[in-house]
């Protein structure tokens, strides 16, 4: 059926449909770098998608959850074994890509009578110095880009570009922790909502339409999160550059949640 | 299915070998040129070393760390070949984080203890060869329990509970009386010391221990050396600062004769 090269094209491209598909209902994941570290920021319903892999990479995912499993799992066996074997300052986010997950990624996206893996992944990298930090976001098909300020995850690349786009106008240098929670719980709110209005618009037969990030008030974004939030968990971690001893990764508790994000949201966060 | 979140496994499935013996059966002395001490007072565990290396009667290194942090809450003190020792912390560092990463939850004081004693078990063949006996003293904070632990090892790897305290190393013998004593005779036991008392005792034995044993490494001022003592509470561990140690050690260590 698919010995013919314009068939497996096509192949591939209904694969795409199906993937693009499948992400529709998923959570935005949002890393951005702060004045001390870098902060992940998600919104999850039971299964975490936030994840320590080694003493200064995180991972934050979309998708299907046993695929995003599979997946942690490799990383973290190659980032300690390399660790072991070499030095924890030889473990770094671009190798792991670069040579690990990502050719994985596109094998099984092409190899066309396999399932592919239903994932999206960003993995972010504590620099030894600030100013160095890294952030890469894999695709489904195993193409990657690198971000140094912010990077996000989303259903589509219209509303992943929105977001980055509205992180980028709300601060030009490194923001502190509480104006970084804040920022990304905003910047979430308005992925979230985007995806829903694609979907709506799409069943409406309208194309997708994008907002000029300027445009966009908190106001507004609140509001959606105050209904998107509800029986679900903001879900936070940090690179922590100050945290003392090897491992850099912590998870913020809802204590400190709750210290930090904008009080003006009128949601109490679990 | 193999254990999960088992980082010690994984090396082996790869080809790598811990505690294989160099020369097999030629037994000699352990040798193990050191002082190490573990201790309970009031807030937890006192762990401490002296800080020499020692080749025979030859003085290798007189800044060695033998007190060495595995993670937040449990430090290992090694006595023995240092290499080997080395290598076991790295070995257990890198397995802890391993589980803690894999499983999402710390690995329980417990499975930490049986981690070290695996170790052990395994490099049998090295130290009845003489090339790599270690005896360490592990101690960490077991929040199941809610306390500090201090745990002592034979070189086959077996472990007993140092209920107040343990030792190890050649200038062990020494100080082990004095805890016996300090501990059952002292005014008050040892456990009920605040951190500064138990940080002026620690500097007290192991002064002692390098009185009578050469492979202990004293105190030395003239190069503001002075020995590792790290704390273990439900905080973490925590190293006490030089600046400390020279204080406590001037006003209540040295006698002014």
């Amino acid at each position: 059926m698919y010995e013919e090269p314009y068939k497996w094209v096509e192949a591939v491209g209904n694969r795409r449909q199906y993937l693009d598909e499948q992400f529709k209902q998923g959570s935005p994941v949002v890393a951005l770098v702060y004045d001390t570290g870098i902060l992940l920021l998600t919104v999850s319903k039971g299964t975490p998608k936030l994840y320590e892999v080694y003493d200064r990479l995180a991972l934050g995912g979309m998708g299907h959850p046993a695929d995003l499993e599979k997946l942690r799992f490799s990383l973290l066996e190659m980032a300690h074994v390399e660790g072991f074997n070499r030095s924890p300052s030889d473990v770094t986010g671009g190798r792991m890509v670069k040579y690990g997950i990502a050719p994985v990624i596109k094998q099984a996206f092409e190899e066309i009578f396999k399932a592919p893996f239903i994932v999206k992944i960003l993995l972010a990298e504590l620099g030894q110095k600030a100013g160095k930090d890294s952030l890469l976001v894999i695709n489904y098909d195993g193409t990657f880009e690198e971000g140094a300020q912010c990077a996000v995850l989303a259903a589509s690349r219209p509303v992943e570009r929105d977001m980055v786009a509205y992180l980028k106008q709300q601060a030009s240098t490194p923001p502190s922790l509480e104006q970084a929670c804040g920022m990304a719980l905003r910047a979430w709110a308005l992925g979230d909502r985007s995806q829903r209005k694609a979907g709506e618009d799409r069943s409406e037969q309208n194309p997708a339409t994008t907002e000029s990030p300027a445009a966009i008030d908190a106001a507004s974004l609140y509001a959606h999160l105050r209904d998107a939030v509800a029986e679900k968990t903001v879900e936070c971690a940090l690179l922590d550059r100050n945290q003392p001893g090897s491992s850099k990764y912590r998870v913020l508790t809802p204590d400190e949640l709750g210290r930090l994000l904008p009080k003006d949201i009128g949601v109490v966060f679990s | 299915m193999r254990i999960q979140g088992d980082f010690y496994q994984l090396l082996k499935e790869q080809g790598y070998q811990f505690g294989a013996s160099a020369v097999a059966g030629e037994g000699r002395d352990f040798m193990t040129a050191t002082t190490i001490l573990a201790f309970k007072y009031r807030d937890g565990v006192l762990v401490a070393g002296d800080r020499r290396a020692t080749a025979g009667n030859m003085v290798m290194y007189d800044r060695t760390d033998k007190v060495l942090e595995i993670d937040r809450h449990s430090v290992m003190a090694i006595a023995g070949v240092p290499a080997t020792a080395y290598e076991m912390v790295r070995v257990l560092e890198h397995s802890f984080k391993y589980y803690r990463r894999t499983q999402l939850q710390e690995l329980s004081f417990e499975g930490k203890l049986r981690a070290v004693s695996k170790l052990l078990k395994d490099n049998v063949p090295a130290a009845l060869a003489g090339t790599g006996a270690v005896v360490p003293v592990f101690a960490g904070y077991d929040f199941q329990q809610e306390a500090a632990k201090i745990y002592f090892y034979d070189i086959l790897g077996a472990e007993f509970e140092g209920v107040e305290y343990a030792v190890s190393g050649s200038g062990s013998p020494t100080i082990r009386g004095i805890l016996h004593y300090l501990n059952t005779w002292g005014g008050r036991p040892l456990a009920a010391s605040t951190e500064e008392e138990a940080a002026i005792q620690a500097l007290r034995l192991l002064t002692s221990a390098a009185e009578f044993d050469s492979a202990t490494g004293g105190v030395n001022r003239e190069t503001n050396l002075y020995p590792i003592i790290k704390v273990i509470t439900q905080d973490g561990v925590r190293v006490m600062p030089n600046d400390q140690l020279k204080r406590l050690f001037e006003s209540e260590v040295v006698r002014h004769v």
